[in-house]
């Protein structure tokens, strides 16, 4: 009787490409970002990278060890550590699921995008006419091209998640497509994977390098940058700023997910993976801030661009009021002007002055912005804005895609290697058909996201589907190695893989550290919800034609 | 006598600076040069006031087929440094009645396009107050190009993945037919030595357990 040998990767780089694909995904572009700005900026580096030495890089370079070491997938691994913490691996399996049913819609979002950007103007570049072709329509006029274009014409969103309304065709799609997409590249399993990371994990570089060449030659690029980059050390007496840091790290690690177990689980036994882990977790650390400066930039021309046609259009208002000839108002003293003819000419004033607004650079730069209102509303507000805007359209939603698509690679393999270990299903049906199975079923129920409310829906599984759970998961996952399997079991099994133990550094980390860590971000959340109340969401009402919040 | 024939020569102006400053027709026109061309804008003067009469005398003409409006039908007046201005345009049979409103707005909505070109403004630089402007009307496709492109990569995608599992059934299809054909040639073979050597050519050797390097169970 023959037995095959477990597949693996053809070689050491394709794994850390695979790992590095997965690791780097949309959460580096659009939540990090968000962080610098909230927490002071150049300073917020100090927890971040503490926290990737606290617990990022010992807890990485754990799991990768369970998976080569115990060569199967989450739930076989854990059954071996125990057979009482098989439940462990099931529920890493599950919320991959949960993340797997939504990740891909953004992907789909992306699609559309992309496919939109092949046209000459850019349709989220200008509002569409109204039907006696006299102006915009109103919906799009209070807000603004953008975000027309994403909540009516791409979601055709509902105004609240009761109303369910049908499903948009268009995001259904994509979303067809995003996940036939994905059972290409995993069909083979590591075999196809391992090919497709070559370009996955390399190319959002070459778009990212090529944005920031752009970025910085943007009119007023510079000053998103030293905004971002000047430190406000009085953050890091925030306590709020060490636990974002603490959980930025964790999840943009992809921790607990079982995905690097089962990458690791098709490695070579002799693998140095404590290498590869630190290489792994310095470079999805780097690609934060790289992609930040990127973000930055663009944050500094769309602030500079609308700080000045704020600047034009009081200068217009002005004019126009008291028609004045147009080089008497020039940009530079509107705001002189405005405050000299308040005094001269009160009355006339008064008339317009419920349109004067305040333009200042600051405000502009500190609307922060995350998730997907930062990569689908602000990023293609700028970009509509950049000249040959359909090119970089299609570059920023090619990279987006990549990321997204990476990342759920590791995902999608994190429910078929635990799979493909189960004998009573590999009898009866081959490899690409369990895949294939996988696939069909994330694909059906992931409709339900693009129904009209499917955003509220990608909202809630955004927030709570796989935060807390994965603390959990990962805190067990400690525990259990540490103490259940044991610390020194632990290191001779690496002495044996590796040929040295590993060092003080690792051994302090995990029985001490990063428990200590993980149960007080734990806690933390725990009582954040049970302080919360009822949680809200906000909603785009397209009679009010602003968000509110409503109540889930 | 000359008081007469001087009140009879200043007369007409005054009337006709009466009539354009008092009606409800006119319209409040602006215009944003600087605004709208920059480095290559021109003065305003009296000469491109004649041409913005002309250009509305034609507007006139051609919303109500009439050949007989002329420059003296459009009158001008509250010139502003802004360059801004109110015009009324008179009827052709009577200089002292106006053309009303809603006709002045259709004609000016009608031909808006060439009147921007006459200046090369556009509709946000040449202003007519209270006439809306005419929006280009939006293209409409036969298919959505993004349809096009979608059509494009799903097609290429569906391709490679049918490539891929004809690939993947073939390779099986001629493992199973290499299985069948050696266990033909077994029977033909004369085992030497009591084993079949031959059998190893089937697969890559056999997997042994006794040296597996697997330690999945923890040692004892």
């Amino acid at each position: 009787m023959s037995k095959e040998a477990r597949p693996s990767w053809d070689s050491p780089m394709q794994f850390v490409l695979a790992c590095v694909s997965y690791a780097v995904g949309l959460g580096n572009v659009w939540r990090f970002p968000y962080l610098c700005q909230m927490h002071g900026g150049g300073g917020f580096l100090i927890p971040y990278l503490l926290m990737l030495f606290l617990e990022g890089i010992p807890l990485f370079c754990m799991e990768l060890a369970i998976g080569q070491k115990m060569r199967l997938g989450s739930i076989g691994a854990w059954t071996a550590i125990s057979p009482y913490l098989g439940g462990l691996g099931i529920a890493s399996v599950v919320t991959s699921m949960y993340l797997c049913l939504y990740y891909n819609v953004i992907n789909a979002w992306s699609f559309w995008y992309l496919f939109h950007s092949f046209q000459s103007v850019l349709p989220w570049a200008e509002c569409p006419v109204n039907a006696n072709r006299t102006g915009y329509l109103e919906e799009c006029e209070v807000a603004s091209p953008t975000q027309y274009f994403f909540y009516r014409e791409t979601l055709n969103i509902s105004s609240s998640i009761d109303e369910n309304g049908g499903l948009h065709m268009g995001q259904a799609l994509c979303l067809l497509l995003a996940w036939i997409i994905v059972y290409l590249f995993i069909v083979r399993g590591v075999k196809s994977t391992g090919m497709v990371v070559y370009f996955t994990a390399t190319f959002p570089y070459v778009v990212l390098f090529i944005y920031l060449i752009r970025g910085v030659t943007l009119h007023g690029a510079w000053n998103g940058v030293k905004y971002m980059f000047t430190p406000k050390l009085e953050q890091l007496a925030n306590p709020q700023t060490w636990i974002n840091a603490a959980t930025q790290i964790f999840f943009s690690l992809g921790l607990g997910f079982g995905s690097l177990i089962a990458f690791s689980s098709y490695n070579h036994h002799n693998n140095d993976f404590e290498k590869q882990a630190v290489v792994i977790s310095l470079i999805n650390s780097g690609t934060s801030v790289f992609a930040s400066v990127v973000t930055f930039s663009i944050y500094g021309f769309k602030a500079t661009f609308n700080y000045e046609s704020c600047l034009e259009r009081m200068r217009l208002l002005c004019l126009n009021a008291f028609d004045l000839s147009e080089e008497s108002i020039s940009a530079e003293n509107v705001t002189a002007w405005i405050s000299h003819l308040n005094i001269t000419h009160p009355e006339r004033f008064a008339a317009i002055a419920s349109k004067i607004e305040h333009c200042s650079l600051e405000a502009e730069l500190d609307t922060a912005v995350e998730g997907t209102g930062l990569a689908f509303i602000v990023y293609s507000e700028a970009i509509k804005n950049m000249p040959l805007s359909q090119l970089w359209s299609v570059l920023y939603f090619i990279m987006l895609l990549l990321l997204g698509m990476g990342s759920m690679l590791g995902n999608v393999t994190a429910i078929i290697t635990p799979l493909a270990d189960i004998k009573l299903l590999t009898r009866f049906l081959s490899s690409e058909s369990i895949n294939g199975l996988v696939c069909l079923l994330c694909l059906l129920l992931g409709f339900g996201f693009t129904s009209r409310s499917g955003s509220y829906w990608f909202t809630i599984f955004n927030e709570y589907a796989a935060t807390l759970s994965l603390l959990f998961i990962v805190f067990i996952e400690v525990i259990s190695v540490c103490y259940i399997y044991g610390l020194r079991r632990f290191e001779r099994d690496i002495e044996d893989m590796l040929g040295h133990r590993p060092n003080w550094y690792w051994k302090v980390m995990w029985a001490v550290v990063s428990p200590l860590l993980l149960f007080s971000l734990f806690i933390f959340y725990i009582i954040n919800y049970i302080q919360g109340g009822t949680p809200t969401y906000q909603a785009w009402d397209k009679d009010l034609v602003r968000s509110g919040s409503g109540a889930i | 006598m000359l008081a007469g024939v001087l009140l009879l020569i200043f007369l007409p102006p005054l009337v006709a600076k009466d009539l354009c400053k008092d009606s409800q027709d006119g319209f409040k026109v602006r215009l944003s040069i600087k605004t709208g061309l920059g480095d290559d804008a021109y003065e305003w003067n009296e000469s491109e006031m004649f041409l913005f009469r002309s250009t509305l005398a034609y507007a006139m003409r051609k919303h109500s087929n009439q050949d007989t409006y002329t420059i003296d039908n459009i009158l001008v007046c509250n010139d502003t440094q802004r360059v801004s201005f109110v015009f009324v345009v008179t009827s052709t049979d009577d200089p002292d009645q106006l053309i009303p409103k809603e006709q002045v707005e259709l004609a000016v909505r009608q031909n808006k396009h060439r009147i921007n070109n006459a200046f090369l403004l556009s509709d946000m630089t040449l202003e007519f107050m209270g006439i809306p402007p005419t929006l280009s009307a939006p293209i409409i496709y036969d298919t959505e190009p993004w349809l096009i492109v979608f059509g494009v990569v799903i097609g290429a995608v569906a391709v490679g993945i049918v490539a891929l599992l004809m690939s993947t059934v073939s390779k099986k299809r001629r493992a199973k037919e290499k299985a069948a054909g050696l266990s033909e040639e077994d029977e033909g073979i004369v085992k030497e030595n009591g084993t079949a050597l031959s059998s190893l050519g089937r697969k890559e050797g056999v997997y042994n357990q006794a040296f597996s390097n697997d330690d999945r169970f923890t040692k004892l």
